[in-house]
């Protein structure tokens, strides 16, 4: 076991615990130390959100840990982001993502944590913000060359924006060239389906996985 | 010199001005009389005694009034007397207005009856055969400083009333609002007037028979709101009649058809006959309003979420589709803002809320959780969509205040004791019982502040086959949460704290079952002296019934929605922030 074991231990910890503070110390120690920033981030602080995870699958955190262990991992890679050169930084990034409420919309907590999720989970996140236009959707995405847009809306009303958006992108011949992931509480896999999205979150967590798998197959030609 | 008039039985003594009208100093002195038929001498309801004074001749119409009530010659209308000397007077119990007292209980308050519906008795004898005055006109001089409206209906009515009331042309004239003349019926029907009242709830509806004569509410109802079908909340119903015109007519159908059930119900067990009921008052969320009326909803559907109306005038029965008289109106109680609606509005009369003297916080806590707070002047209302779990719904275990409902839970001897509603073996647990059992549970260190379920296997049991499990206590942290956020966002958005309000008025789904201190355990509501939560159960109820029994009741209450501002949530900045922190289980002021 090498000697930055510990420290990468103590990385996981405090994003379990939801310690900005020592989060971004440690990230500054690994960078004093000029240690590899990517195995630091690969082995130290991503080990730590995973285990978020599934504390909250087991039901023992809830949103408030989720928050602050996001936080603590975007405290984290303030520190180290810089550092990284543009191809490790590439590397380490898992996609790029646009995100949003949908039109007529204001409900944003549930978008917000998924919003930090990802960003904690190694994704380049662009955040749209709420009452987000159908074709703002997609104007950002060309714009940043995102591989993924997600939807968010909280009322059932508000939902039937997602299929719009997923409409819209066929008017403009760029269906193929974004994945859609839609979630939000009204939201279920059989709407999902139905609107021809190409992924359901239920929560951040799963939305995290969903956009992963969903990155990594358009990485896959 | 001027007269000095003496009042009995109080032997108050006041000065008079020669020439002033009795009923009139009587009202300055604080007497309040019934002048039911805004002084115009024709119901005879403001008789009194002159017991020592100029007793002038009876008119024709005081001697058939005194006839009629059985009463001694020494009887005058205060609202024809002309004071003219020292007068001893004495005002009897049956011509005071009586009060009607607003809740049964947790608030006194009361106000006077004076219905917008009032049948009057007159005579109407056939006009000189040199001046053939119309009808309406015969009516109309009756009552002066008035533009008697009338609609064809109504007129077809009154002749039809004329030729039906014998020689002296004897009728009973139906008005509105000093207003409008409704109708007319032959003969004296002056006692035969009632009127309902309705709480127009997501999950159940609830009406009152009223006798308008007397104020006295006869019989009630409730029952299940037929619109559940379409979906438990205002969101699913707004979504079901959201761009769908034949579901959003069949919302409407559903609710008027329970409501017309009710209503046959209650005027059959009780022997009043439906064209007895003139006039109706709903009071009900916006959603259910606009559901009611067929409006569209679809500004509900999405942001900015605005109503298509507030204050709406009284409408004709027959647009409403309620099974009253035809010729009567119904009355809608107005919305504030966006969702915080009639029923809130009704809330706030029912509390008399624009004579507060100082501040207070109203908080219903059901579905839609709203809040109005008063601080001074200024009214700010919001709604914290708290969702359905204070109302048992999205719980494993969770059920409507039915029996069987785990509506108690105490410590006793070191074991939570429950109570259920009948003494049922227990089914389920409401509201008030949640509160009380995660209270327990955080006492005993069962539950963690944050939330967490100390035991592995992730329940609490209740009883029996009953328990909470840990996605339940997730339920009643961000219904909790919403609700305490709205309230800290109003107080800082009005510069104010929990401790510098006079009232926390709690109306809703719990009635007066409620623990609060476990309430303020959970940080429901806030840390303050218990003595300053006052419980108002069903305060839209009781408000649309205040405004049934009183027009000024009702004007008051829609002259106070105007002055109500609305505070947006989910515009604050702060609104995440807080509502994160509020998950936590904990007491705060």
């Amino acid at each position: 076991m090498d000697k930055t074991t510990p420290l990468y231990a103590r990385m996981a910890e405090a994003i379990v615990a939801g310690d900005a503070e020592t989060a971004a110390a440690l990230a500054r120690q690994a960078l004093d130390g000029r240690l590899d920033l990517q195995a630091a981030i690969e082995h130290g602080y991503i080990p730590g959100i995973r285990r978020v995870g599934e504390l909250w699958e087991s039901g023992e955190y809830f949103l408030p840990e989720l928050i602050t262990s996001a936080a603590a991992m975007k405290a984290a890679l303030a520190v180290l982001g810089p550092a990284l050169d543009a191809t490790a930084a590439a590397g380490l990034s898992r996609g790029r993502i646009v995100i949003g409420t949908i039109e007529g919309d204001i409900h944003d907590i549930g978008k917000n944590l998924v919003s930090s999720m990802l960003s904690a989970n190694g994704f380049d996140v662009v955040d749209l913000g709420a009452d987000v236009k159908i074709d703002r959707f997609i104007d950002a995405a060309v714009e940043t060359r995102a591989d993924l847009i997600c939807l968010s809306a909280l009322l059932t009303t508000t939902m039937l924006g997602q299929r719009r958006v997923i409409e819209r992108l066929r008017e403009r011949g760029l269906r193929d060239r974004f994945k859609v992931l839609v979630g939000g509480a009204p939201v279920s896999r059989a709407w999902a389906a139905e609107i021809g999205a190409d992924g359901y979150g239920e929560n951040a967590l799963a939305a995290v996985t969903q956009a992963a798998a969903l990155a990594a197959a358009r990485r896959t030609p | 010199m001027s007269p000095t008039l003496r009042i009995l039985p109080e032997g108050m003594s006041l000065p008079a001005a020669e020439g002033a009208v009795l009923a009139e100093v009587l009202d300055r002195a604080g007497v309040a009389l019934s002048l039911y038929c805004g002084r115009r001498g024709l119901c005879g309801k403001c008789l009194v005694e002159i017991v020592r004074g100029p007793l002038p001749a009876l008119a024709e119409d005081e001697r058939t009034l005194l006839a009629r009530r059985g009463l001694p010659p020494k009887f005058r209308l205060s609202c024809r007397y002309r004071i003219s000397a020292d007068l001893d007077v004495r005002v009897p119990e049956f011509s005071r207005l009586p009060r009607m007292p607003v809740l049964s209980r947790g608030v006194e308050g009361s106000f006077p009856l004076e219905p917008d519906v009032r049948k009057i008795r007159m005579t109407v004898p056939k006009p000189a055969l040199d001046s053939p005055v119309a009808l309406l006109d015969l009516v109309r001089a009756k009552f002066p400083q008035v533009d008697l409206g009338a609609s064809p209906d109504a007129l077809r009515a009154l002749v039809r009333a004329w030729e039906g009331g014998g020689p002296d042309g004897e009728i009973t004239a139906v008005l509105f609002a000093d207003r409008d003349l409704l109708a007319a019926e032959p003969g004296d029907t002056a006692g035969e007037v009632y009127g309902i009242a309705v709480d127009l709830g997501t999950t159940t509806l609830v009406a009152e028979l009223v006798d308008l004569a007397s104020g006295t509410v006869i019989d009630t109802a409730a029952a299940l709101n037929p619109q559940v079908k379409f979906g438990s909340d205002v969101i699913s119903r707004i979504t079901a009649a959201f761009g769908a015109t034949s579901r959003a007519a069949e919302l409407r159908d559903v609710v008027i058809a329970g409501l017309n059930e009710m209503i046959g119900g209650l005027c059959e067990r009780n022997h009043v006959p439906h064209d007895r009921v003139y006039e109706a008052v709903v009071a009900g969320n916006t959603a259910m309003n606009h559901l009611f009326l067929g409006l569209p909803v679809d500004t509900l559907a999405v942001a900015p979420y605005f109503a298509a109306f507030s204050v709406l005038p009284p409408i004709p029965v027959p647009a409403s589709g309620l099974a009253l008289n035809p010729a009567g109106r119904v009355v809608v109680a107005p919305n504030i803002k966006s969702f915080v609606g009639g029923d809130i509005s009704a809330g706030l009369a029912a509390i008399d809320a624009g004579h507060h003297p100082g501040s207070f916080l109203f908080v219903d806590l059901g579905t839609n959780g709203e809040l109005v707070l008063k601080k001074g002047a200024r009214f700010t209302a919001t709604s914290t969509a708290a969702g359905p779990a204070f109302e048992g719904m999205t719980l494993s275990c969770g059920m409507l205040a039915l029996p069987g409902a785990v509506f108690k839970a105490e410590d006793r001897d070191g074991r939570t004791v429950v109570e259920t509603i009948g003494g049922r073996p227990a089914r389920g647990v409401c509201g008030t019982g949640l509160i009380d059992l995660i209270a327990a549970a955080l006492r005993q260190g069962r539950l963690s502040p944050q939330g967490h379920i100390a035991d592995p296997s992730k329940r609490i049991p209740v009883d029996g086959p009953v328990e909470l499990t840990q996605k339940d206590i997730r339920e009643v942290q961000l219904a909790a949460a919403a609700v305490k956020t709205g309230i800290r966002m109003l107080l800082e958005a009005n510069g104010t704290a929990a401790a510098d309000l006079d009232e926390i008025y709690v109306a809703g789904a719990f009635g007066n079952y409620l623990n609060v201190a476990n309430a303020m355990a959970l940080g429901l509501l806030p840390r303050v002296p218990a003595e300053k939560i006052r419980f108002i159960g069903n305060s839209s109820l009781a408000g649309a019934r205040a405004m049934l029994l009183s027009a000024a009741e009702r004007e008051r209450c829609e002259a106070l929605v105007g002055r109500i501002d609305h505070e947006s949530l989910a515009r604050g900045a702060a609104f995440q922030a807080l509502f994160v922190e509020a998950l936590e289980f904990k007491e705060w002021s």
